[in-house]
């Protein structure tokens, strides 16, 4: 199982992960660098399951960018299928190489095996992983992986397992570079068991304030810390409002910026009120804050009367 | 860092404590497989394990796979190395400690699998308040409901699927297979080959009232239950009364007896009051969370006899009638001649209800059923 390649990676110690996410401004705990590590050591992929926004997908694009690999997206949904994840013919073409066979008939005889040549191929994400050259890992990503059908997952763990790819026409690829790849899931299903297994996991929570404040220092800049200390605290109290969708951090990087933006130094209950749809997108949330103690939120108690729980 | 600057007798003190772990993770209802014992090896191997934060993790993201698992890990780890209390710098200190001097007290794992055991049973006492013998409410001579719910589920729950099947007519034309096709005859495309869209079976999630009122139609309800799981493999049950309960994977299994027996330990609360919306919301947050849930049929089962307040009701229903695509509300007590529409839920929850089938065993159901075409 373990990876054939020469190519050492660059992380001996735990902290050498640390100290590249620092660089990238990702505030990453002990577990996820541990886990990091762990996906370059073992080989495996890493199954990283949360809520909506908070941080799984930069994850990937931060290891693209450290390790200066390109990052292979995919980006899941219903009905997603092989041949859109692993390679399509290019019809136009072949078609006008038919058409140009049909002038030129000393080309026919060897249209068939031009045609279904690979400069006809359209490689997709999977495929593309796959034919990365090196040295270094590509990194790949599968992006919401609980959106595509329970078919889709038995086909990925296929893929998972081998790195390899058979193209009828043109014989099979493996891979001389084992991606590293990143599985995300907002867990709106659970996923397969035998895939889940091939996974190294991790469950990513919400920050805590003083993480989240550190996050917002670091990917807001010009903000201050007093207010991006405020932010993190009303952020803290709105999440744990029972809402239909609760703020992630990508919201609260959107809401910060906003504040940046309009000049707002320091958060008075009309802001939030005023503001409010940059952080919550449901109606219903929206007027469900209108009869919270906005008040309260700020000063960091917690904002839910009896009355406004039911 | 690496295993060659420790000593060999801290190696083997390690490796007993980690089969020790995995088993005791394993006891604790893990799922730790030959592999996955195997990778945990393999990553210790690369981590600086005298970290006992890191052995910790190490063992961690190679022996879960969901939030749930990573809580119950935790608890294990705690308690194999002795510690009772949530504060965790003290075992890992302990842990550490006994690394260290390399020294594995004698019985000192089965010691503390022992606690574990015990802790699990004192946790099962309290939790044993009513356990409903399911069994006696089993109908086993009732006709079988496969046929109805066959029927229910294609009258209700299929769509077009984004996925498409080979088809002779209509269609797109799929010009994979058509220029497979022609490139061996001619050079022209002659012979068109098309592709259709497939039949999906929706999603069906089916939220039954377990509590108390409801308790002379359990026959019909654990048909009805054991049934759909059986023809719509994706579905989703959940039970609830005052608590709810996702009951799915307990009606997975083979024989009846089993999971019913399995379905009594888990339910406590089987027979219990209602609180329809705290259902319903608990659905509207879970199950039915946004962009999971389109195309989904959504079946309440319940006489609507509820306890709770009828605005929660409302607003609920209104937000899971966004989220699914058709609501069915089955509802038992509105077979019986003598009853109006009194119950509080159930008239607080008619209006967002796309078909409401007033059915309290097979044979109104499958009449209800077969009425649906028309009203389709």
């Amino acid at each position: 199982m373990q990876p054939s390649h020469a190519w050492r990676h660059p992380f001996n110690r735990v902290e050498d992960v640390a100290t590249v996410f620092d660089r990238a401004d990702y505030v990453a705990d002990r577990p996820l660098c541990l886990t990091t590590k762990l996906a370059f050591d073992l080989g495996k992929p890493v199954l990283l399951e949360g809520e909506a926004g908070v941080g799984k997908t930069e994850v990937a694009k931060v290891l693209a960018a450290v390790l200066d690999t390109p990052l292979i997206r995919l980006q899941c949904y219903e009905g997603l299928d092989a041949a859109s994840t692993l390679y399509e013919w290019n019809y136009a073409r072949q078609i006008l190489e038919i058409r140009l066979a049909e002038a030129d008939p000393s080309r026919r005889g060897a249209l068939e095996r031009s045609i279904f040549g690979e400069e006809f191929l359209f490689a997709r994400p999977l495929l593309q992983a796959i034919r990365h050259p090196g040295p270094r890992p590509a990194v790949l990503l599968i992006d919401e992986v609980d959106r595509a059908d329970e078919e889709f997952e038995a086909f990925l763990l296929e893929i998972l397992s081998d790195f390899q790819v058979s193209v009828p026409e043109l014989g099979t690829f493996t891979a001389r570079q084992r991606p590293v790849v990143i599985l995300t899931s907002n867990r709106t299903r659970e996923l397969n068991d035998a895939l889940k297994r091939r996974c190294l996991y991790l469950w990513i929570d919400y920050p805590t304030p003083d993480k989240e404040r550190e996050i917002i220092l670091r990917r807001v800049p010009g903000i201050s810390a007093a207010l991006a200390g405020a932010v993190a605290q009303v952020m803290q109290g709105l999440r744990a409002v029972d809402f239909y969708k609760r703020p992630g951090v990508a919201e609260a990087l959107d809401w910060a910026q906003a504040l940046l933006g309009l000049d707002i130094a320091t958060i008075v209950p009309e802001v939030v009120l005023e503001t409010a749809g940059v952080v919550l997108k449901y109606r219903d949330d929206i007027e469900r804050l209108g009869t919270l103690d906005v008040g309260a939120l700020i000063a960091g108690r917690a904002a839910e009367t009896d009355a406004a729980a039911r | 860092m690496t295993t060659d600057d420790q000593p060999a007798a801290a190696g083997e003190t390690l490796m007993a404590h980690t089969f020790a772990l995995c088993a005791a993770a394993r006891a604790a209802g893990l799922v730790v497989t030959q592999a996955r014992a195997i990778d945990v090896f393999r990553a210790l191997e690369t981590v600086a394990w005298r970290n006992v934060d890191d052995y910790r993790l190490a063992l961690r993201v190679n022996l879960v796979s969901s939030r749930e698992d990573e809580i119950l890990f935790e608890g294990v780890f705690r308690r194999y190395w002795g510690e009772r209390s949530d504060e965790p710098s003290g075992d890992y200190i302990l842990a550490r400690s006994e690394f260290i001097a390399g020294t594995l007290p004698a019985g000192r794992s089965h010691e503390a699998h022992r606690d574990m055991l015990t802790e699990t049973d004192a946790f099962a006492a309290e939790e044993v308040q009513r356990r409903a013998n399911l069994a006696l409410r089993w109908d086993a001579d009732a006709p079988p409901l496969a046929d109805v719910i066959r029927e229910l589920a294609r009258r209700l729950a299929t769509r077009p699927s984004r996925r498409v099947a080979a088809g002779r007519h209509g269609g797109r034309v799929d010009l994979r297979r058509s220029i497979r096709r022609n490139v061996r005859h001619g050079l022209d495309l002659i012979e068109l080959a098309r592709v259709k869209p497939k039949v999906r079976k929706t999603r069906i999630v089916m939220l039954c009232d377990v509590s108390g009122s409801m308790d002379a139609f359990n026959p019909f309800l654990l048909q009805l239950m054991l049934g759909l799981q059986q023809v719509l493999k994706s579905s989703r049950t959940v039970v609830f009364s005052t608590r709810t309960t996702e009951i799915t994977a307990l009606l997975r299994r083979r024989s009846v007896p089993e999971t019913l027996g399995e379905v009594a330990d888990k339910v406590r609360h089987w027979s219990g009051g209602t609180d329809i919306g705290a259902a319903l919301a608990e659905l509207n947050r879970g199950l039915l969370r946004e962009g999971s849930a389109r195309g989904t049929v959504l079946i309440v089962i319940s006489d609507g006899y509820d306890s709770g307040p009828e605005a929660r009701i409302r607003a609920e229903l209104e937000a899971a009638k966004r989220r699914v695509r058709t609501l069915v509300w089955i509802n038992p007590m509105y077979g019986a001649t003598t009853f109006t529409v009194r119950a509080a839920g159930m008239k607080a929850a008619l209006p967002y209800v796309d078909h409401f089938l007033p059915a309290f065993n097979a044979q109104s159901l499958h009449t209800l059923v077969r009425a649906l075409a028309r009203l389709h």
